[in-house]
């Protein structure tokens, strides 16, 4: 394992393919060991069994006494905070944790990275059980967190929401319906802070409304069913994320503020000259920048928060560190409050491969975010000198790669043509070889298919739409790209253009620097279509740049994760041409959709618009028709294949974590998934040192 | 005199505009705005932002308006000191920078510092001492410095530092001390993380200046008046020292003027391997979100330092070197 050793300097110049446009060919190759079959091995064994915490909701079997961290119980005895039962919610009303393994103990410094202030996802992800509803452990079934409880009403018109009642802001202060309605009435139909309205927040164009029933109880009103809203309130959307993580994201998402703080930031509670003579004093334009820089709990350490972390030192400084909220609601079954590490401080790292460097060396206890999985082998070599183990944690999305298709690319008429016939995407699909992407990528620890999402995941059509269009077929592929009409070859073997002009170039888009080495995939796909006679240039873009063309369809291809595409109608947009913010598989299609037709381009395949039409039905169906829908929809995309599935259901995309060997109750493996807030479902609030 | 410098100042001060002028247009000409970089960057993150919340972020940082607009927003703040937000970090810009600022010059003047303190002696020897045994050893780990580039340098050392040595990876302070309020013992720290960003960033340096001072002076050298002074018994030490290492200094004190937007924003290749909390880093993230104020008043403060240290070394030059102060004259 000497060898391995320049590898480490090699994959740090990596990160010069970052700076300028260059690759990160090193990265990925030097650290693909020369026989194969070794590192799947070690792969799929590090690739633990699914487990996770469980919570109480039989209140029967809730603790009666309560404890809590020596810190805390310090500042009690000083008369600096009231008891630990005058700071939890009412016995009955907690939130109860049976922690994985053990009771733990409370205390502790949990050491991190983050990359700088855009990387506050990092610290949202662990902080993240101030979402209204929450997913369990296995990140199907939707469990309470913020609310205790929920109901749909039977039209599905209105979702009911239930408070804890005594829980408490992080300085004392009672969290109540009030601070839903302060955040309804005040923020989110204030149209200086919250422009236009939020699309979970609608159904079918027509606005929802929020009611309080009473101190305890809030309603959410639609004028149609929109039975998927609970779905919503669990996910990771602007209505369900949480105060913390929308505040941090700067636009005002979570369905509930701080009434009592907030107040004082806002024109009407005092005039719009004294708050803006306010915002001046601290070099803010106005009151509204001064307004986004208070509503992010990163950036603002005196925000009160529902949190079980909140910041000292904040986001946009070097250190970006958290103490445990002395409020915060809840208990393990031995009555301890949660959590149980008192603090966690992320050091900068201002470039992603310094982070895992000093992770090679244990400085970090737990982390999972910007570690590459290409780096795999060297974390093994070093895990006894740096005390840690390393788990592996699969997405259950279908590809990490997905060369979505320009489908409403329009530049050339000749490659637009082909791109949206059905018989050309197929023929590019069967002509990848997914198992060399996966040995040389994936160090084989990846599935190889469609883009369709994992077989045990709610919408998936079935295992073998995962393979469905996802394999290896040279006779089939040159067989339809003949069907196509592109007989003709030049001496080189590559097929020619049906107008005359040459041969046929298509153009694939790569960005460089992300999780996943898209430029090298491209590369080696460029190599396998020479055999169906297609020749592609990897084009590899800035992120920025990529992205704009995108917006204006001018992609033919473009790399990019699926990601997220599991839970279809929580996150659509790497499935489906449905979201005009980012749409890779056709931005004309996407606008037409979601201006409902009044802006874009309609498609002209049946079958999307059939696609659309399920999907958009589905926000107001009952869970098992929706359901139904979904495997409809991701039949067609299978189908019809819009985008181009490779390699997925891997840890490529954050599910890489290394663990120092004194953590507790740190599960063998976690659902690796954005609606679950990875490794939120895990709770990190039951994390400790032993 | 008086009326050169006085034209050399009006002449900086309209610099100064243009390069504002163009700076901000070298921010807006990458397609996109800060929006799409941050909806990319949140994409690429596994998060999501939607539509919405995209347009409301627009509207709020006025990248909805014409690019004119947003200019004149920027010249309003800064005539009355204000730079504007980041928008990254939802800090005034001045903080963002003002923080970096410190380190910065510290780690860039200790760079300069290593370079001139070897290169002046070195260059000054290999000159006086030419085709030695000494000389042909520093020219040859001269041009090894010369070759290796500073990122390459960096990993290499930060590498065998972690591996041999069990030091930090990058940073300039322990993680103890990163957080903590200055003290002696925090200094004492700094200390014994600045040799190595001093050394990385200034090797290159040392061994392009040893070059230049070592034929500077082998041209002074074969000149008449140095072997007049010979002749006329001066001591070898005035000799070298009085005239012609003065006037070899010439190109020294002519690129001051690049020295100066050095010591503010320091390599941005070589921080960003070392992790260094420098403006560097900084500037390159900021036009990577196309944080425009961020990126703009750095930019900006590159420009003005250069500006100013070109006009330094013009002053410098006149005062050091009577044959420009007479002919201008």
């Amino acid at each position: 394992m000497q060898l391995m050793r320049p590898t480490l300097v090699l994959a740090g110049l990596g990160l010069l393919g970052t700076l300028a446009v260059g690759s990160g060919a090193a990265v990925a190759q030097s650290a693909t060991p020369a026989d194969p079959s070794k590192p799947a091995k070690i792969g799929s064994s590090l690739i633990g069994k699914l487990e996770g915490p469980e919570i109480i909701l039989d209140a029967k079997a809730f603790p009666k006494t309560f404890k809590e961290a020596p810190v805390l119980a310090a500042e009690v005895k000083a008369g600096k905070l009231p008891a630990v039962e005058k700071r939890l919610p009412e016995a009955s009303q907690l939130f109860v944790v049976k922690p994985l393994h053990e009771i733990g103990k409370h205390g502790g410094n949990w050491r991190r990275a983050f990359t700088g202030p855009a990387d506050h996802e990092n610290g949202n992800r662990i902080n993240s059980a101030d979402k209204i509803l929450t997913f369990d452990y296995t990140g199907t079934k939707i469990i309470p967190s913020l609310a205790r409880d929920w109901k749909v009403s039977d039209d599905g018109k209105t979702t009911t929401i239930f408070l804890r009642k005594g829980a408490k802001w992080s300085d004392g202060k009672p969290f109540t319906a009030n601070d839903f309605m302060f955040w309804y009435e005040d923020i989110y139909l204030n149209k200086n802070i919250v422009p236009t309205p939020f699309f979970e927040f609608q159904i079918n164009g027509k606005d929802g409304k929020m009611r309080k029933i009473d101190d305890y109880t809030v309603a959410f009103e639609f004028p149609e069913p929109y039975a998927f809203f609970v779905y919503q309130l669990a996910g990771s959307t602007a209505m369900g994320a949480g105060f913390a993580t929308r505040g941090a994201f700067g636009n005002y998402g979570g369905a509930y503020a701080p009434a009592h703080y907030l107040k004082q930031f806002l024109p009407k509670y005092s005039s719009e000259d004294a708050v803006n003579k306010k915002a001046k004093e601290l070099g803010f334009d106005n009151w509204v920048s001064l307004l986004k820089n208070r509503y992010s709990w990163a950036l603002n350490n005196e925000l009160p928060v529902m949190t079980p972390w909140k910041t000292v030192s904040p986001i946009n400084t070097p250190t970006w560190s958290m103490e445990r909220n002395p409020y915060f609601w809840a208990v393990d079954t031995a009555g301890n409050q949660l959590p149980y590490i008192d603090r966690i401080t992320m050091t900068l790292a201002e470039n992603a491969e310094v982070a895992n460097l000093r992770a090679i060396a244990g400085e970090y206890d737990i982390q999972e975010r910007h570690m590459h999985l290409a780096k795999l082998p060297i974390f093994l070599e070093n895990a006894k000198k740096g005390n840690y183990t390393v788990h592996l944690d699969p997405g259950l999305n279908g590809s990490d790669v997905a060369i979505h298709i320009g489908n409403s690319f329009e530049a050339d008429p000749e490659i637009s043509k082909l791109l949206k016939n059905k018989d050309f995407r197929h023929a590019l699909a069967l002509g990848i070889d997914r198992d060399q992407l996966n040995e040389a990528f994936w160090l084989g620890v990846g599935s190889a298919g469609s883009v369709a999402p994992a077989p045990d995941t709610i919408y998936s059509p079935g295992a073998e739409w995962n393979k469905k269009w996802g394999v290896l077929d040279l006779k089939q592929a040159n067989e339809l790209l003949d069907k196509v009409g592109l007989t003709k070859k030049d001496s080189d073997g590559y097929r020619l253009r049906t107008d005359g002009k040459g041969r046929l170039r298509l153009e694939m888009v790569t960005v460089g620097g992300q999780f996943v080495p898209y430029t090298q995939v491209g590369e080696m796909i460029k190599q396998q279509w020479k055999k169906i006679g297609i020749d592609v240039d990897i084009k590899e873009l800035e992120r920025n740049l990529a992205f704009t063309r995108d917006n204006a369809s001018e992609n033919q291809m473009i790399t990019w994760a699926n990601d997220g595409s599991e839970m279809l109608f929580l996150f659509p947009r790497h499935a489906l041409p449905v979201d005009a913010a980012e749409s890779h598989m056709g931005m004309a299609f996407a606008k037409w959709y979601a201006s409902r037709g009044t802006a874009g381009t309609k498609p002209d395949d049946p079958e999307m618009i059939r696609a659309f039409d399920l999907f958009r039905d589905a926000y107001g169906m009952k869970e098992e028709d929706r359901i139904k829908n979904g495997k409809e929809i991701w039949k067609i995309i299978v189908e019809q294949t819009w985008s181009i599935g490779t390699v997925g259901q891997s840890p490529a995309f954050m599910g890489v974590r290394l663990v120092k060997n004194n953590m507790g109750n740190v599960p063998e493996r976690q659902i690796n998934a954005q609606h679950a807030r990875t490794p939120h479902t895990s709770m990190p609030i039951t994390f400790y040192f032993k | 005199m008086v009326a050169y410098i006085v034209r050399r100042l009006l002449l900086a001060v309209l610099t100064v505009w243009a390069i504002s002028v163009l700076s901000f247009i070298i921010i807006h000409l990458p397609p996109g705005d800060y929006v799409t970089s941050y909806i990319a960057s949140m994409s690429a993150s596994g998060s999501a932002v939607s539509e919405g919340e995209a347009n409301a972020l627009r509207e709020q940082l006025g990248l909805d308006k014409p690019i004119t607009i947003q200019y004149a927003k920027w010249m309003g703040l800064m005539l009355q000191g204000n730079f504007g937000m980041a928008m990254e970090w939802g800090r005034p810009v001045a903080d963002v920078i003002g923080d970096r600022l410190t380190l910065t010059m510290v780690i860039s003047v200790a760079a300069i510092i290593f370079t001139w303190a070897l290169a002046l002696p070195i260059g000054i020897y290999s000159a006086v001492y030419r085709y030695s045994f000494l000389d042909y050893v520093f020219t040859f780990v001269g041009f090894i410095g010369l070759a290796i580039p500073g990122f390459l340098l960096a990993l290499i050392v930060m590498y065998v530092g972690f591996a041999w040595f069990g030091a930090n990876v990058g940073g300039l302070f322990s993680p103890d001390f990163v957080e903590a309020p200055w003290s002696m013992a925090k200094v004492w720290d700094l200390t014994k993380h600045l040799p190595i960003p001093a050394i990385v960033l200034g090797v290159a340096g040392t061994a392009q200046l040893i070059r230049i001072m070592r034929s500077n002076l082998l041209d002074e050298l074969r000149k008449p008046y140095v072997m007049t002074a010979r002749a006329r018994g001066l001591p070898e030490y005035r000799v070298i020292m009085r005239y012609p290492v003065r006037v070899a200094l010439n190109p020294f004190v002519s690129t001051i003027g690049y020295l100066l937007p050095y010591v503010v924003s320091g390599s941005i290749i070589v921080s960003l391997v070392l992790s260094l909390p420098t403006v560097g880093p900084l500037l390159l993230k900021a036009l990577i979100a196309q944080d425009m104020f961020l990126a703009g008043t750095i930019v900006l403060l590159l420009g003005v330092m250069t500006v100013i240290g070109t006009f330094i070394s013009d002053l410098l030059l006149m005062w050091i070197d009577p044959r420009i102060r007479l002919g201008r004259q």
